[in-house]
């Protein structure tokens, strides 16, 4: 019954954290993808070393017993082991590093033509996000902020304390530039399931491209401890096709300025 | 905002609605009215606002061309009637419009092209915040070289407007204004 529980509830949410969850999310971006690849590879090497550790220490213990074996063997060097234990551990970190630098790199790839550009800024404790790209004065923005729901307004099937009133809506499968702020005190906007991770930080703007490559709603949460309600100002990136993100972004801004 | 909003439990797609956005909007979209009553009386400050909305320069978005006649359909609209009722009939106007095909503000357009401030590798960091100032800065020095309202100007504010956060450029806006700006103008 309890397993089944579980299995229902790890079935319930698609890119949220789950109960007893071990690995990464759901990739959406490259990113992601190449996150949860790198892990893997690192991963076979940490397993590879772990196995050979593991049955060198057994085998000591077992061989040089001191009961079986009270006399160690007086052997105090070996040119032979000592290259070999000395070559094979420096080798090992570039096979890690190699994959690893190169993913380093990518993450920080500018890219030359953003679709367009987000603006997400916390604040204590809660988010704005800013999609400037359409306006035309500095007085008009599509701006809007984003606050948790409180435990009691949840409505069935919602993540409690993940699910916010205003979700930020993008565009799926086109380059998005997100330009991370703060207004106050260190925040930080990361969604496991696309791979960003960037702090937010007063008087700096931070920025970092995300590409999602399937519409869904994503999760995260404040990364950065940033005071008492550090834990309930989550983000919930809802990615759309590009058709129905143009329109949402016209009706939005329609009753803006319709109404001027 | 977000306690009238959960207080009544709006179900999760009246949620995606951004209904207090909407509801917001009059106070955000009067300034704007005001200048367009305004454009007539051709104060140059003013004009300068106006022009960025009406001239097809605003890259984002598509524009039908005629953006004189659309100009005179607005300010005769204005004219006529008080601005509360000048804003009805303006929203019904644009709904006339966009039938037609004929928009009278470039932002009611529904159809969205997604564009934005491209990568400048003057700035190929992470950090945004130079380049977001550069672009604000550049586009009052281009303003005070070819004059306010310059259509080779608007590109700069758009990318300033994509890059920075609302509140800095109304600091920036403030500064301006009182003479304290820190930037090469």
């Amino acid at each position: 019954m309890i397993v089944l529980e579980w299995l229902f509830l790890t079935i319930a949410p698609c890119d949220a954290a789950e109960p007893w969850q071990l690995g990464s999310q759901d990739a959406a971006t490259p990113i992601m993808q190449g996150i949860t690849d790198l892990h893997h590879d690192v991963f076979f090497f940490v397993i590879l070393i772990l196995v050979f550790v593991s049955w060198i220490l057994g085998r000591a213990l077992w061989h040089f017993h001191y009961k079986k074996n009270p006399i160690p063997q007086r052997i105090v060097h070996g040119t032979t082991i000592e290259i070999l234990r000395t070559i094979f551990p420096s080798i090992i970190p570039m096979f890690i590093a190699i994959p690893s630098f190169a993913l380093l790199y990518s993450m920080d790839e500018v890219v030359v033509d953003p679709a367009i550009t987000i603006k997400a800024i916390g604040h204590q404790w809660y988010r704005t996000y800013e999609y400037s790209d359409y306006n035309s004065s500095d007085e008009q923005s599509l701006t809007f902020d984003s606050y948790t729901i409180p435990e009691d307004d949840l409505e069935l099937g919602q993540s409690r304390l993940l699910e916010v009133d205003n979700r930020v809506v993008l565009p799926a499968k086109s380059h998005i530039r997100f330009i991370v702020t703060s207004a106050d005190v260190p925040h930080s906007w990361a969604v496991p399931s696309l791979g960003v991770k960037c702090d937010a930080v007063p008087g700096r703007l931070n920025q970092t491209s995300i590409s999602v490559q399937r519409e869904g709603v994503y999760y995260g949460q404040c990364s950065e401890i940033c005071g008492t309600n550090h834990a309930f100002m989550p983000i919930v990136v809802e990615a759309v096709p590009r058709k129905d993100y143009g329109s949402r972004v016209s009706n939005q801004l329609i009753p803006q300025t319709g109404e001027a | 905002m977000a306690a009238v909003e959960t207080s009544n439990v709006a179900s999760l797609s009246e949620q995606y609605l951004l209904k207090d956005h909407e509801e917001k909007s009059p106070m955000t979209a009067k300034p704007v009215e005001e200048t367009e009553v305004k454009t007539p009386s051709a104060a140059p400050a003013e004009e300068v606002i106006s022009k960025t909305e009406e001239t097809p320069v605003v890259e984002s978005i598509k524009i039908a061309p005629a953006p004189e006649e659309s100009s005179e359909a607005v300010t005769e609209s204005a004219e006529a009637s008080p601005p509360v009722e000048a804003s009805s009939e303006e929203s019904s106007e644009s709904t006339e419009d966009e039938t037609s095909g004929d928009q009278e503000s470039a932002v009611e357009t529904p159809e969205i092209k997604l564009e934005t401030a491209p990568a400048d590798f003057r700035f190929p960091t992470t950090n945004q915040t130079r380049h977001c100032f550069t672009r604000y800065v550049e586009y009052h020095r281009c303003t005070a070289a070819k004059g306010e309202g310059a259509p080779e100007c608007d590109k700069f504010a758009k990318y300033y407007r994509s890059l920075c956060p609302g509140e800095w450029v109304d600091r920036w806006n403030e500064q301006r204004e009182n003479g304290t700006f820190p930037g090469p103008l």
